[in-house]
């Protein structure tokens, strides 16, 4: 097994999954690097592993979910959970968006979405990840993963539609 | 007018799907890049940036700094290893190549005798080979190729053999 060739190109994937958790580049730089370096360390029980990115994004997101239960000193499962998050858009309604400034109005909705949804969203909206897959990887079933990306991009289309009536 | 009429009601239909969970992949694609285009119309501009934002993501990467520290972080974990995985300029020598050379060797010595034995073999000659072939138990089976490797070739006749094909010294170092 080759490090370059074998486990680095897993960067991408690592990254953007661990950022949906931590919301910080950095974290997630460091993640994925503590994640790839664990990797290495196992490379010579990898064969046995059926799909190694599987198995990077579940080490992954074991590692971002501890770093962010650390942080907020309580235990952050699964579970649907309510965060309170304030969204990063400004009062600025009175305009029609840019197109930049919807995209960062989209990432500031999806920030403010519990972690389980943030992650179900970008494994099927980002990384094209099929229901089966999604809930392999997160060890749910497949209709709590429907259930749950309902919600998401429900929850999205509800703050998109509230915003564009502010200035109707 | 009527077909842009039914454009859009196709994507309409597809978000509704889209929102009902109910898409394909490759019908969350369509979306994405009707979404990307410059002119959106009126009524759907609202999504515009829930598919764009989903694209500008999948840009979310790291470069090549990203690589160089997490090599330095790779080999700091196993300074005894060798670095197999830097990536560094190999001087090419016949060393390297010396299995293939071998390889390459035992199959231009099997053309060779094969061509200097389709040569010296006559007409004449030819029923007398063919009785002489018959004894030799791997030319038998027929695979004259077989009987020819199994001779024992001498490193110094590989040797001569490797830099006549490939015409260059022999540099013991890999540098």
């Amino acid at each position: 097994m080759d490090f370059r060739r074998d486990i680095l190109p897993l960067k991408n994937i690592v990254f953007r999954t661990a950022l949906r958790i931590v919301l910080s580049r950095e974290e997630a730089e460091d993640i994925v690097q503590d994640t790839l370096l664990k990797l290495w360390e196992k490379r010579d029980e990898l064969h046995k592993v059926e799909n190694l990115e599987a198995f990077a994004l579940t080490m992954a997101r074991n590692l971002a979910l501890d770093r962010t239960a650390k942080k907020e000193a309580e235990n952050v499962s699964l579970e649907e959970d309510k965060h309170d998050r304030p969204d990063d858009t400004t009062g600025e309604a009175d305009t029609p968006m840019t197109r930049l400034e919807a995209s960062s109005f989209v990432a500031g909705i999806i920030n403010s979405l519990p972690e389980k949804q943030r992650t179900i969203l970008q494994l099927r909206d980002i990384e094209g990840k099929n229901y089966k897959e999604i809930a392999n990887l997160l060890s749910i079933s497949e209709s709590d993963v429907k259930v749950t990306l309902f919600r998401a991009r429900n929850t999205l289309k509800e703050k998109i539609l509230q915003k564009r009536d502010l200035f109707l | 007018m009527l077909r842009e009429n039914m454009n859009y009601q196709y994507i309409e239909q597809l978000l509704d799907s889209y929102f009902a969970c109910t898409t394909t992949l490759q019908e969350e694609q369509i979306l994405r890049s009707f979404f990307s285009q410059e002119e959106v119309p009126g009524h759907l501009a609202q999504y515009a940036g829930l598919f764009n934002y989903e694209v500008s993501v999948k840009d979310e990467e790291l470069g090549e700094d990203f690589d160089e520290r997490m090599m330095a972080r790779i080999e700091a974990a196993e300074p005894s290893k060798k670095p197999a995985t830097k990536a560094h300029i190999v001087k090419l020598t016949t060393r390297h190549f010396a299995p293939f050379f071998k390889a390459a060797a035992v199959v231009a010595m099997a053309l060779t005798i094969g061509r200097a034995a389709e040569h010296a073999i006559g007409e004449q000659e030819a029923e007398e080979q063919a009785g002489m072939m018959a004894v030799d138990p791997y030319i038998k089976s027929g695979d004259v190729h077989e009987a020819i490797r199994v001779k024992d070739v001498s490193q110094a006749e590989i040797k001569a053999t490797n830099d006549s094909i490939v015409g260059v010294t022999t540099d013991d170092e890999i540098q």
